[in-house]
């Protein structure tokens, strides 16, 4: 391998054998077909005259954060966003979206007109009885927008003028790992890349000591298993998948050394791991050889960045009481609200965080309450910390979960007690900052918060106005892939223009 | 219409597939004719009579076909019969050519070789003429022509406008639209549901379901409301398969019914016209200067050369472009670039963003020591809408020194030591909207006296970070 000698030249004999694989016909093969790409890429492009070898981690990094895809398509209004998945589906009926005409209708059996042949889950299709249960939580009507909250988010409902509430969210699926894989990467099956890995994919990096897509895990939430598939990168180059940050020791898995190992060997193994995996990249021409390189650069870089960012340690004390007592526990929803604003202000782009437990089945009111008591403080919080650092002004907030549930009741209704099944065909959800109208509620629902009567927006919907916040037509941000061209929003999606300041 | 039935109506629709085939296999005959003349080929005039026999069976069968399917009455009246009146021909011609041809029909030993191949182009001339006709009942008259480099349709050209409060909103705006998206199955010989939208009288006329117009209610106007369904709702216009309005195309029609009431003479009144809808229309007319609600207009800027843009990013300064090929940017300086140590950079760095002061749409210099004096080459940048500066010492003076940036829309100074006597310089910012001054000297009380129309955001007071 004549190219390589003055990189590598080695004394292991196997590796000698892998050196001189190349016989007279490669070789011409080789030197001409380069010869014509090199001239080719000159003509392409003047900035990357040398060939279309990119060996340095450097230049790998500047070709990840350079814009070949023709973004932004206009100019965006968010720089970043925080992704509150509220997991499970919570109910719209007990927090945002209320109904009194139920109240009088407690117990009756759901007309069949408003349910119209609809297809249940097998949790509660064998009811006899469909009895609606109104919601036993007190609402009442805040700030200058007069919006609804339940008493279960007293936090939220001091900072409704900054928050746009959209009731009138639908989606396909009805039960919980398609829904989330749905609002994640658009498609009810796995194996299409997440919104996260999209917006990598389209912007590049605004920290390159830092992933550009993030993901944080509640510990103080339990239920329906979430999979880190949810924030991969499917069919999308491997660097733009989004990294899980962990509570405890090692925030994140496998990035510290050895106890008792030198900073400096690792870089010096680095380098030369590098020079090998070039060697593997001139022979095979594997992008996601590339992409390894890529990531093994990033993980030694954040080796420092991260537990500078994770470090909660000059954070004031009235920080936290403002994120509440949890925020002091790492793992928790409150604590992961706390580190969002942090990564948020070293310009990550995409944090995502998951907070499970939404999913009442059976005792709707007290889970609801529950729920609420461990993210309502600390998500209120987020939003007034990000306002008052003047990030609010271009970092996107959404919080929202997969579905929302039904208004009749799943098992036994009683005066204080209900449970509530699965429901896709309206939900609530609420999006706060870059470009979205603060205090304005969009949509509505008829009286049993189970059919939409105005302004639907889909899951789909949804992504492209995400996208469209970010500067990027959803029907153009494309990836060609197994001979089609996919994207986040399938053939589906508009951006809802009516939510946007 | 009622009383076909739906079976006759959907055999109808095969009309147009069927209609090829007579034309396909008359037009072989010809050419098998032709051939077996010039290359004195006796097997090629062979096949002729089985060419013309198909020809003239699918002919038959179109003709039935094309009679169910015009029961449907979506079709002119006129040229309807014409067309029907040709098709019956070409099948008999085409019947009696074959006939000829096989000799069951006796013709003068002497003229049948001239009259086979008179009555052959004949037959070729007539399927030609039906099928033209046809097309024209299913396109519109005007199909072919339309982009015909010669033959031009000499359309009553609009005389152009110099001021946008001269065009009548009907003829340069509404009718334009109507003409692109609907007129080609809406015409007078093409009149779909009995709908014409081809001029102002047809319009007024309506269709088979009555008017289509109703004065100050787009939404219960059947013109508007059929394009406000879902797409895939049977009454959605247009169809499937031909170009939806635009949101912009609806809003200009509806804002015509629903607020000029449906005026066929009115014009444009800039001063009553809301804002969106006025940036649509000036848009549609190629004015320029008219922004939409929350819309900054961009400015246009040259491109900067890389080796400047290189030499920033070296320097420490991020760039971004924030349009593809906008030669905007978004500059940040990273947190902490300039300390202790390197702080006398600072003002030659800053001198270096000048040679790009036009691009940078966003700027920040979040915690890197900037002071009053740092700001003047700031007051420069003209299209600067956002800038950030928290964790800086900077002072009211600093802000009186870039009162002139006048497309800054908002300003974040969080941890600075601005206080209220900066409201003066704000007000002087024409285009400034928000203020962020957490951890300043401006208090909650202070606020008072800040002219309406901007918004300080002062957050928590009790905060006191330590990172300060």
């Amino acid at each position: 391998m004549c190219t390589n000698h003055s990189k590598l030249s080695s004394d292991n004999t196997d590796l000698q054998e892998v050196e001189r694989q190349w016989d007279r016909r490669e070789f011409f093969k080789k030197t001409s077909l380069g010869l014509g790409a090199m001239a080719l890429g000159s003509l392409l492009n003047t900035t990357n005259a040398q060939g279309n070898r990119k060996s340095t981690p450097e230049e790998l990094l500047t070709a990840f954060n350079t814009n070949k895809l023709g973004l932004p398509h206009h100019l965006p209004k968010a720089k970043r966003i925080v992704y509150l998945f509220q997991s499970g589906g919570p109910s719209q009926l007990d927090l945002f979206d209320y109904k009194p005409k139920l109240v009088d209708m407690y117990g009756q059996d759901l007309p069949d007109s408003v349910r119209a042949g609809q297809r249940l889950t097998g949790m509660s299709a064998g009811q006899t009885a469909f009895p609606i249960a109104a919601s036993t939580l007190n609402f009442k009507q805040y700030g200058e927008s007069r919006a609804w909250v339940s008493e279960a988010m007293p936090y939220l409902s001091e900072i409704v003028d900054d928050l746009c509430f959209v009731k009138s969210m639908h989606t396909d699926a009805i039960n919980h790992d398609p829904a989330i894989t749905f609002f994640q990467t658009g498609s009810q099956l796995p194996g299409r890349p997440s919104i996260g890995s999209w917006l990598s994919y389209g912007l590049g990096s605004d920290n390159e000591n830092l992933p550009t897509f993030i993901t944080l895990v509640s510990k103080n939430g339990s239920g329906q298993p979430l999979y880190s598939r949810l924030w991969g990168n499917g069919f999308l180059p491997t660097e733009h998948q989004g990294v899980q940050f962990r509570a405890g020791k090692d925030p994140v898995l496998y990035l510290s050394d050895p106890e008792n190992y030198d900073g400096n060997d690792r870089r010096n193994m680095l380098n030369y791991l590098g020079k090998l995996n070039d060697v593997a990249y001139d022979t095979y021409g594997d992008p996601e050889i590339n992409a390894r390189m890529t990531q093994y650069e990033m993980a030694f870089r954040m080796q420092t960045s991260v537990p500078e960012v994770t470090d909660t340690s000059n954070e004031p004390d009235a920080i936290f009481e403002m994120y509440g007592e949890d925020s002091r526990n790492p793992g928790t929803y409150a604590a992961n609200c706390l580190m969002a604003r942090k990564l948020l202000e070293k310009d990550v782009k995409f944090v995502q965080l998951f907070h499970q437990g939404w999913d009442q089945h059976g005792n709707c009111p007290g889970g609801i309450k529950h729920q609420s008591k461990n993210t309502d403080q600390a998500t209120a919080a987020l939003i007034k910390d990000l306002k008052q650092r003047g990030m609010l002004e271009d970092t996107l907030v959404v919080w929202g979960g997969e579905f929302g549930r039904t208004v009749y009741s799943q098992g036994q209704l009683t005066a204080t007690n209900y449970g509530r099944d699965h429901h896709p065909k309206a939900f609530t959800m609420f999006m706060a900052g870059a470009g979205i109208k603060p205090g304005f509620t969009y949509g509505e629902t008829d009286d049993f918060s189970y059919n939409i009567t105005k302004d639907p927006v889909h899951t789909h919907d949804f992504q492209a106005t995400l996208l469209h916040l970010f500067g990027i037509d959803h029907e153009r941000l494309v990836f060609k892939h197994q001979g089609r061209r996919f994207r986040l929003t399938d053939v589906h999606g508009h951006a809802v223009k009516d939510i946007l300041s | 219409m009622n009383d076909v039935t739906d079976f006759v109506l959907f055999l109808g629709r095969f009309h147009p597939l069927l209609v090829h085939f007579p034309i396909g296999f008359l037009f072989f005959a010809l050419i098998l004719e032709l051939g077996s003349k010039w290359k004195k080929n006796k097997n090629l005039s062979a096949v002729i009579p089985l060419a013309l026999f198909c020809g003239a069976i699918s002919a038959f069968l179109a003709s039935v076909l094309g009679y169910m399917l015009s029961q449907s009455g979506d079709y002119q009246e006129e040229m309807l019969n014409t067309h029907l009146w040709l098709g019956i021909a070409t099948t008999c011609v085409s019947f009696i050519c074959w006939a000829i041809r096989t000799e069951k029909l006796k013709v003068a030993q002497s003229t049948s070789a001239k009259s086979n191949t008179t009555i052959l182009i004949l037959v070729v001339l007539l399927v030609s003429i039906t099928g033209h006709y046809g097309g024209n009942l299913t396109h519109g008259s005007n199909y072919l022509t339309k982009y015909a480099p010669f033959f031009k349709e000499k359309k009553v050209a609009l005389s152009p406008i110099e001021k946008l409060e001269d065009a009548v909103v009907f003829d340069y705006l509404v009718q334009p639209i109507l003409h692109n998206k609907c007129v080609s199955c809406h015409n007078s010989s093409k009149k779909k549901g009995n709908l014409s939208l081809e001029d102002s009288v047809a319009i007024k006329k309506g269709g088979e379901n009555g008017k289509i117009i109703e004065a100050g209610k787009a939404l219960t106007s059947e013109l508007i409301h059929r394009t406000t369904l879902a797409p895939n709702h049977e009454d959605f216009m247009p169809p499937e398969g031909k170009t939806p309005l635009t949101e912009e195309e609806k809003q200009i029609i509806t804002y015509w019914i629903d607020s000029l009431n449906a005026d066929f003479t009115i014009k444009i009144n800039p001063s009553k016209s809301p804002k969106n809808v006025l940036a649509s229309m000036a848009s549609m007319l190629h004015f320029e200067g008219f922004e939409k609600e929350g819309e900054t207009k961009l400015p246009k800027v040259e491109k900067i050369d890389e080796a400047i843009l290189s030499n920033l990013t070296t320097k420490g300064f991020k760039i971004r472009e924030l349009i593809f090929e906008s030669h905007l940017y978004e500059i940040v300086l990273p947190d902490n670039t300039i300390t202790e140590n390197n702080q006398g950079q600072l003002p030659t760095m800053l001198n270096e963003l000048v040679k790009i002061k036009e691009n940078i749409l966003w700027l920040s210099l979040n915690n890197n020591r900037v002071t009053d004096e740092n700001l003047t080459p700031i007051a420069q940048f003209q299209n600067l809408q956002k800038l950030v500066l928290n964790n800086n010492p900077i002072t009211d003076n600093g802000i009186s020194q870039i009162t002139n940036l006048n497309s800054l829309s908002s300003i974040s100074l969080h941890h600075t030591s601005i206080s209220k006597s900066s409201f003066d310089s704000f007000e002087k910012l024409k285009k400034l909207k928000k203020i962020y001054a957490w951890n300043t000297l401006v208090t909650a009380e202070d606020l008072k006296n800040l002219k309406p129309g901007l918004q300080i955001i002062l957050g928590s007071p009790s905060i006191v970070s330590k990172t300060k």
